[in-house]
């Protein structure tokens, strides 16, 4: 049932070397250093963790070797030449642990096989346990001297003989992980929990068979159970924070069906390279990022974005690996392998975040050698005192100091409290690069927003329909136009499409890029576009008629087409001398679109950035805890001052180049006012890259440009205040955790020592502050939405 | 009383027992697949045209 294994040679690892291999877990950085990402088995307390990080630095060529117990994962920075991935394996596995690729399926089956037998110690200690305390019910319950001494020995040897497998199999994690810090001379947190159990096993067996002094198998059978269960909890809590990361990868498809000339063939996903093109079934899950080439289809992107609605996707649109194709069959170009693909990235940024520890448990970590000794000798020295009073209870308090000190809850405090947070508010959509950035929002005063696509909606709305033609209303306009605008992709025609549903199926449909759209709505050719498109309805009319091979009737009747102009119409004329600049959105007009049919203009459709309708609620929300907020945009004054006044921004400034933009952040900076800039990330990078904290809002593809600390890829501006709520918890749980753990030692230690707390109460009492410390930091699990 | 020389050996032998048992069936895969079984009688099992079967029932991995 043992499952360590002889430290395998040198060969046995020299495989991962080849770069292609390498990449499976790895990605190049830049000036040839490489990020390896290592997966360990056999972690079971953190200073094991710290035993491997100290012993990867050593090695020639590793820059950054950090180690995180919630993951059990090792991310290693190596400079490629100097040290080979296969060095590092043999290095982990050198120590007595199990390393693998991580992600790879040897890691998966390891992994379950671990925490399969892991249960099974727990159950065997807790069977054990349970005949052990019936026996010993006995020597409690009973007076002095009340049991004749034959049966209180056959008594002892019945708890030695169920203490046995507990010892030997049980305990096994413990005793093990002891010896291996001890073969590698450091002091690890097992060391004296094992010592503390071999003591009281040795002393009782003695005790048994030389029948004298006490007997603590039940304490012992205790002690293991409780510290498999906080150990075995541990585990499970680790599994469901990152539980949507294995989803994610779980959803991702082995086989893809990928173009081979005009067939598609079935290969390995892990083949796909960018420029693939490949089939997407309704159902399936795209494998990796891309763009899509044929088809419409809708998309659930749930997982990533956290919103239930399936997103719809046209020709262009961009797909993220682990997103549901929902509708329709479509085919797509992949734009960056699965290796480098946005579930490669999440894996990262969950991972990073698990990793992080604060500065100030690193300087913890680097004394928990030193207080491991401490413990040690204090163990001594109560022996030795307790000589003096009281011979009997001497071992016995030695044990339990022993056994109380165990600084697991210490270490579990921060870490616990930040994964759960970075996985509570990625269920809800919101990506955090780094959990630091919980920490610095928190100090942060100003908050400055970017204007289109951020505070405004991405896409456009339609404002207002002027109607030109006497008799016409404006409904039956925007239904003309709607019905025209369906089958365009262009952003003016999905806001009029989305301002009404088209009951009329167009024919003869065409669109002239840049310009319009021409069609035949119940046998009327009609124009739908820029100013002169519109106008130049009766020339292309004659041009579409003939092109039908029969005449239409309604264009053939129309003598000469009068045209309507409408109060605002030369000034526009004279703007759209190249047509093109109406029909696409100018950053500096509204945009405007003109409908037409033969007998001339029927109406103009007016358009306009729209906030977004959680702008106004989020930026109260802002004020309310006391941030000050600023709008800064390159667009004109007037724009910039109605949408401030709408959303209630205070400080708006208009007509900003990037530049102006970063010389604000750095002017706030330089009045101790912390920056969170909240931009697109395309136009404002400088500025996103100089604010102490950055946040972009976007869909699942954001994910993938990511410079930005927070992404709120669920796209609700909303968000931002769940952040700072979470960071508020986050920080509150962390001290919690923190004071709890340091005063459970603070107060234990003495106890133990003047002889109050027995073996198994300082057994239950160290697995029980484990356990509180975990259940504290899940609880960040539960972001509300 | 004496009955006790003999109860506490045999109930501490069949404890013993009792573990190496479970020992025994977990090591087996007992416990590897619980849905298979119940899944049976889901699985018509496969057969050709003249109705011979091509595989059984019961397929186990």
């Amino acid at each position: 049932m043992d499952i360590t294994l002889p430290a395998p040679a040198a060969a046995a690892f020299s495989a991962l070397d080849d770069t292609a291999a390498a990449r499976e877990f790895s990605r190049p950085l830049a000036d040839g250093r490489w990020e390896s990402w290592i997966a360990i088995e056999g972690m079971d307390c953190a200073a094991c963790g710290q035993t491997i990080e100290q012993t990867l630095k050593q090695l020639p060529g590793v820059a950054l070797a950090e180690v995180s117990l919630l993951t059990t994962r090792a991310r290693v920075v190596w400079q490629a030449g100097q040290v080979s991935p296969s060095a590092l394996f043999q290095a982990i596995a050198r120590l007595g642990y199990q390393p693998f690729p991580a992600g790879s399926a040897e890691q998966e089956h390891a992994t379950r096989r671990h925490g399969r037998m892991l249960l099974w110690r727990l159950m065997v200690a807790a069977f054990c346990m349970m005949q052990v305390m019936m026996y010993s019910t006995v020597e409690y319950v009973a007076a002095p001297g009340e049991i004749p001494p034959d049966q209180l020995m056959l008594l002892r040897w019945g708890q030695w003989m169920l203490c046995i497998p507990v010892m030997l199999f049980a305990a096994w994690p413990i005793l093990h992980g002891a010896w291996r810090s001890l073969r590698s001379r450091r002091l690890g947190m097992d060391v004296p929990a094992a010592l503390g159990l071999v003591l009281a096993f040795t002393a009782s067996s003695s005790a048994t068979f030389d029948g004298g002094g006490e007997v603590w198998f039940d304490s012992v059978s205790m002690f293991v159970f409780f510290l498999l269960l906080s150990r075995w909890v541990e585990a499970w809590a680790r599994r469901r924070a990152t539980g949507q990361l294995e989803a994610l990868d779980r959803r991702l498809p082995a086989v893809v069906m990928r173009a081979d000339g005009a067939a598609f063939v079935q290969v390995p996903a892990a083949q796909l390279r960018a420029g693939d093109r490949i089939r997407v079934a309704p159902g399936e899950v795209f494998p990796a990022d891309g763009t899509l080439l044929e088809g419409q289809t809708t998309v659930d992107e749930a997982i990533l974005t956290g919103e239930s609605l399936p997103a719809a996707k046209g020709v262009g649109a961009s797909v993220v690996a682990g997103s549901q194709n929902v509708s329709d069959t479509v085919d797509v170009l992949v734009t960056r392998p699965a290796a480098d693909s946005t579930v490669a990235r999440i894996r990262q940024l969950i991972s990073a975040a698990a990793q992080t520890r604060p500065d100030w448990v690193r300087l913890a970590d680097k004394w928990a050698a030193a207080f491991l000794a401490c413990v040690l000798v204090l163990a001594v020295v109560a022996w030795v005192g307790w000589q003096f009073i009281d011979p009997t209870r001497a071992l016995g308090v030695s044990i339990a100091i022993l056994i109380v000190t165990c600084p697991c809850a210490l270490s579990l405090a921060a870490p616990a409290a930040m994964l759960s947070a970075t996985a509570g508010l990625a269920r809800h959509g919101i990506w955090l690069r780094e959990p630091a950035a919980l920490e610095r929002l928190l100090g942060v005063r100003q908050v400055a927003f970017d204007k289109t696509g951020t505070l405004t909606e991405a896409t456009l709305a339609l404002t207002r329909i002027e109607v030109l033609r006497p008799g016409l209303d404006e409904a039956a306009a925007l239904a003309c136009a709607s019905a025209m605008a369906g089958a365009s992709r262009h952003p003016l025609s999905r806001a009029l499409a989305a301002a009404d549903a088209a009951l009329v199926a167009p024919t003869q449909w065409r669109e002239w890029a840049g310009e319009g759209i021409q069609a035949s709505l119940a046998g009327v050719i009609h124009h739908l576009g820029s100013l002169p498109f519109a106008m130049a309805s009766t020339i292309s009319v004659d041009v579409a008629a003939s092109a039908n091979g029969a005449p239409d009737p309604a264009a053939t009747g129309t003598a000469a087409p009068t045209l309507v102009c409408p109060s605002s119409a030369p000034a526009e004329l004279t703007d759209a001398s190249d047509g093109a600049s109406i029909w696409r959105t100018g950053a500096d007009t509204t945009p405007v679109v003109w409908l037409a049919d033969p007998d001339g203009l029927m109406a103009c459709f007016h358009f306009a950035d729209t906030p977004r309708k959680d702008a106004a609620q989020t930026i109260a929300g802002l004020h309310a805890v006391g941030l000050d907020t600023a709008l800064l945009s390159g667009d004109r004054p007037a724009a910039v001052q109605a949408l401030a006044a709408t959303v209630g921004i205070r400080n708006p400034r208009a007509a900003m180049s990037p530049e102006d933009k970063l010389q604000a952040i750095l002017q706030w900076q330089a009045n101790r006012q912390p920056v969170l800039m909240v931009g697109d990330g395309i136009n404002d990078g400088p500025a996103l890259a100089r604010a102490d904290v950055s946040a972009t809002l976007g869909g699942a593809a954001a994910l993938a440009q990511g410079q930005a600390d927070i992404v709120l890829a669920s796209g609700r501006l909303s968000d931002l205040l769940q952040v700072r709520r979470t960071a508020i918890a986050a920080r509150r749980i962390t001290r919690q955790n923190l004071v709890w753990a340091a005063s459970w030692n603070a107060v234990s230690v003495p106890l133990a020592l003047v002889g109050w707390m027995p073996p198994w109460a300082a057994g239950i009492g160290m697995a029980a502050s484990s356990l509180l410390v975990i259940g504290n930091g899940l609880r960040l699990l539960r972001v509300k939405g | 009383m004496d009955i006790l020389f003999l109860l506490i050996p045999l109930s501490t032998v069949l404890a013993l027992l009792i573990i190496g048992t479970l020992a025994w069936a977990l090591s087996g895969g007992q416990f590897d697949d619980l849905e298979q079984q119940g899944e049976l009688v889901f699985d018509p099992g496969e057969v050709d045209a003249a109705g011979v079967p091509i595989r059984p029932r019961t397929t186990r991995p």
